[in-house]
């Protein structure tokens, strides 16, 4: 009976024990899936991605992956330099005697259409507004003429030339408008980024020179491919 | 016989309790080695727990002081330690270098920061539930922030 009443409070104390570490067990098992597995596009799941690749062979990249929604939530936090409440400060609305705003005020009220290009030997600059986007392209052909001037009959160097500088930028005008939205002399960077996971899969930036290849993309996986 | 028996059972339920809620919230790891001479190695273990009740503990002055010091950064904290849980197992930043890596994630409900370079090699793993306790405590122990 004694013996009987000692393995009844060693299975007591274990089970007490037990009820202890279940709460743990039960949170870390209801704990979101990473969104990698939720696959859905919705705009909470949005992420924005930055990759910065070396093309030298040096194994040098940077990845950073931010959740939308948790960017949305955070930025309004941080108050340091010209950022306060997720918005950006700009001093007299002008940057180096740029003022950014009425800039981006045109664009935004401006029809579609090609508003500046330049074709010339060295570069190739594009920047039109179309179906809700603001597109700006430039290509640096300078090494690739000079190389071809050099030799123009080494393919390897022909090669290497095509790699040149190559900017692409697309900019969803909603994402503009969202950054104007709030008062003179600022920018609303909360607001443009929830308007930009409001625009699904996106590809924002790309650079590619002889160094580096640059993205930023928006989309709904958590890593980037 | 049969009482020595009965309390070794007692002290073993006991035991097994308390070492079950000590680890329950996880392991602060903290791993900083420097690999030249004279270099410090700090190996560093601790149960979350210990900091969380062990701020319930603290003398109230000293945490009040605490909170004013990183008053600026308790907004910042306290979005960090809701929003983070909500992404257990993600890779916000990784770069590598040459020679040096860093990396931020989390990992199992806990954030990693990993910081590697030839001669200094630094892992530190904080249970996301530690960073919220501890930003609840501070929150508490300044009003008004």
């Amino acid at each position: 009976m004694n013996s009987n009443r000692g393995l009844l409070t060693f299975v007591a104390s274990l089970a007490l024990s037990t009820v202890v570490i279940l709460p743990s067990t039960a949170r870390a098992q209801n704990t979101p899936k990473p969104a990698s597995t939720t696959a859905s596009a919705s705009t909470k799941d949005q992420w924005i991605h930055v990759r910065v690749e070396d093309r030298n062979n040096k194994g040098e990249t940077v990845r950073v992956n931010v959740p939308i929604d948790m960017a949305v939530k955070v930025l309004p936090a941080i108050n340091k330099d010209q950022l306060h409440n997720g918005k950006i400060h700009i001093d007299d609305a002008h940057l180096q005697d740029v003022d950014l705003r009425a800039i981006l005020d045109a664009v935004r009220s401006s029809k579609d259409g090609e508003y500046v290009t330049v074709q010339s030997n060295e570069n190739n600059v594009r920047v039109a507004k179309s179906a809700g986007y603001l597109y700006i392209h430039v290509t640096d052909n300078s090494s690739h003429h000079k190389s071809s001037a050099k030799d123009s009959k080494d393919s390897k160097e022909s090669v290497k030339s095509s790699t040149d500088t190559k900017v692409e930028i697309k900019v969803p005008m909603k994402v503009v408008d969202a950054l104007l939205s709030s008062g003179k002399d600022e920018l609303d960077i909360v607001a443009g980024l929830r308007a930009l996971a409001g625009d699904g899969d996106t590809e924002l930036v790309s650079v590619k020179d002889q160094e580096n290849t640059v993205r930023v993309w928006i989309d709904s996986k958590n890593l980037a491919d | 016989m049969l009482l020595i028996a009965k309390a070794a059972l007692g002290l073993c339920g006991v035991l097994a309790m308390a070492t079950a809620y000590t680890f329950h919230e996880g392991v602060i790891r903290i791993d900083v080695d420097e690999n030249i001479s004279d270099g410090s190695h700090v190996h560093f273990w601790l149960p979350a727990t210990v900091v969380s009740t062990g701020m319930h503990l603290a003398p109230r002055h000293n945490l009040r002081d605490a909170s004013l010091q990183v008053r600026p950064y308790l907004p910042l904290m306290r979005q960090l330690s809701k929003e983070l849980p909500k992404y257990p197992n993600v890779v916000f930043v990784d770069v590598t270098g040459e020679t040096e890596h860093v990396r931020v994630a989390t990992e199992h409900g806990k954030l990693c920061i990993d910081a590697t370079e030839p001669d200094k090699v630094v892992h530190v793993t904080i249970p996301l539930q530690t960073i919220r306790d501890v930003a609840d405590n501070l929150e508490a122990a300044s009003p008004g922030v």
